[in-house]
């Protein structure tokens, strides 16, 4: 019997009777914000969804925008469906043509350059860090989204595009390029052909692997747990690290008794890195400060022990960062590997 | 004791099936930065885990122009369970303490955390792993409760 009670509540999360608001409460809030203000998401007013059709919403919940923060989210057909609803709060869903938009690509590039690329990039890259951040210096206040993303291109619809170029997004820095800059129907038709011509088939799209790489890089010292610990404070100076004062690996959970001083962790952080990354993701702080932990075992022989942060950052989903943070990662593995030796 | 062990392990497969362990456990929480601050040290306490020390991340950030300094990660965890298993594992002790990461944005916060579940690589045996388990369900229960106090 009370295996049968355990088997049917285990099984009840996975029917879903929540509506709208209760999906985009446990799924969306995070990131966009308690009232759709946007926040390490863009804002989802309903002005701005008012230009994408439910084909654009079903598949950007489903496939995300990969490298910019926005996940996958795995919600059945009936859930996304009542999220959209929920975003839409009765403004009726616009329906596009389908087919695609013929355009000349090298026309819509020169146009491209003249007057989206301040915004969205050289390579369509989008702005610099997250959605919309209300405590974290930004640039501007909403980052303009990455138009050459293939979670983005698989999901708008070319006259969506030509939508917003000719109309622009309300409440948005997005202007109605149709009206301020009198684009015709051709520059808009040539423009939608150049971002298009960023999309990528489904088979060359493929995400960073770093599964395969250890959790853990460990290395074993050639000195005593003094001298380890100390060329590793100094090593981390030499790399243009602050260094902090050094902790025991349990400080402050096992009172006096579990200060084991054979296990030292050694803390720093380059603070200008910090402010970049920080710039880039405010969620940063899953991985801070940066550590190194040395352990003498029984026997006498040191290890030292880092963290692969590359796991960590994947989970941001945030292709900048990643790129930017490998260095700086192969930085403190060279520092380690000097401080054993 | 035989049904909460099944439990369990149920709830670890279908936590492995249907979890999507590649993100970050977030929450956002309906107040100020030094509300949820004290909410979350409360609520460590109350899931028998204890705070060990806290991390400011704040160097300069006025200064700098960001519309707030409010950034803290806070270390946690169980002294004898942490030390059996970093004594079995040393190559847990990177991941150990526990730590949660709370930020100010306007007139909420965020919490933000690496799922402890991702350390199931580094351990062997059913038992270890449950342990592990366990660390991802309290963290992920201390995060929504600290979320649900100011809802």
């Amino acid at each position: 019997m009370k295996l049968k009670i355990l088997l049917v509540a285990l099984g009840l999360p996975l029917l879903s009777f929540a509506g709208g608001q209760e999906i985009y409460s446990e799924n969306c809030e995070k990131c966009h914000g308690f009232s759709r203000q946007g926040s390490l998401g863009l804002p989802l007013y309903r002005s701005t969804v008012a230009n994408h059709s439910d084909q654009y919403l079903t598949k950007t919940i489903r496939y995300g925008r990969p490298g910019r923060i926005m996940p996958a989210f795995n919600l059945s057909g009936a859930q996304t469906a009542k999220l959209i609803r929920f975003l839409r709060a009765g403004v009726k869903a616009p329906q596009y043509d389908p087919t695609p938009i013929v355009g000349d690509a090298d026309a819509g590039k020169y146009t491209y350059e003249q007057y989206c690329q301040r915004c969205h990039g050289a390579q369509l890259q989008g702005g610099e860090g997250t959605g919309k951040n209300f405590s974290w210096q930004k640039d501007r206040e909403v980052s303009p989204p990455a138009l050459a993303n293939q979670g983005f291109l698989r999901a708008a619809e070319d006259q969506m595009i030509k939508r917003i170029i000719m109309n622009g997004i309300k409440d948005t820095e997005m202007m109605a390029f149709g009206k301020e800059f009198n684009f015709t129907d051709k520059m808009a038709n040539d423009l939608v052909a150049y971002i298009r011509s960023y999309e990528k088939p489904i088979e060359q799209q493929h995400e960073s692997n770093t599964s395969e790489e250890p959790l853990v890089f460990v290395y074993e010292s050639a000195n005593d747990l003094g001298i380890t610990v100390d060329k590793l404070r100094d090593s981390a100076a030499a790399y243009n690290f602050r260094v902090y004062p050094s902790r025991t690996l349990f400080e402050g959970l096992g009172g006096i008794a579990g200060d084991d001083e054979k296990q030292v962790v050694i803390r720093f952080c380059n603070f200008k890195n910090m402010q970049k990354f920080l710039k880039l993701d405010p969620r940063l702080g899953v991985i801070l400060p940066c550590r190194v932990t040395a352990i003498e075992d029984e026997s006498g022989q040191v290890k030292v022990y880092l963290e692969n942060y590359m796991h960590a950052i994947g989970r941001f989903n945030n292709e900048q960062i990643s790129i930017d943070a490998q260095e700086l990662i192969n930085d403190m593995k060279e520092m380690v590997e000097e401080a054993v030796w | 004791m035989v049904v909460r062990a099944l439990a369990l392990c149920i709830l670890m497969a279908t936590t492995s099936v249907f979890a999507n362990h590649g993100e970050l456990l977030i929450e956002r929480v309906n107040a100020k930065f030094s509300y949820t601050w004290l909410a979350l040290d409360k609520t460590i306490k109350a899931h028998k885990y204890k705070a060990a020390y806290l991390q400011r991340c704040d160097f300069a950030l006025n200064e700098r122009h960001y519309k707030s300094d409010k950034y803290r990660i806070l270390f946690y965890g169980q002294y004898d369970e942490m030390k059996r298993m970093t004594v079995k594992y040393p190559e847990l002790a990177p991941f150990i303490p526990l730590k949660i990461t709370v930020m100010e944005e306007g007139a909420h916060s965020l919490i933000i955390a690496t799922p402890p579940i991702t350390l199931l690589p580094l351990v062997k045996t059913n038992e270890d792993r449950m342990t592990i388990f366990r660390w991802n369900e309290d963290m992920k229960s201390i995060l929504d409760q600290v979320r649900s106090q100011y809802q």
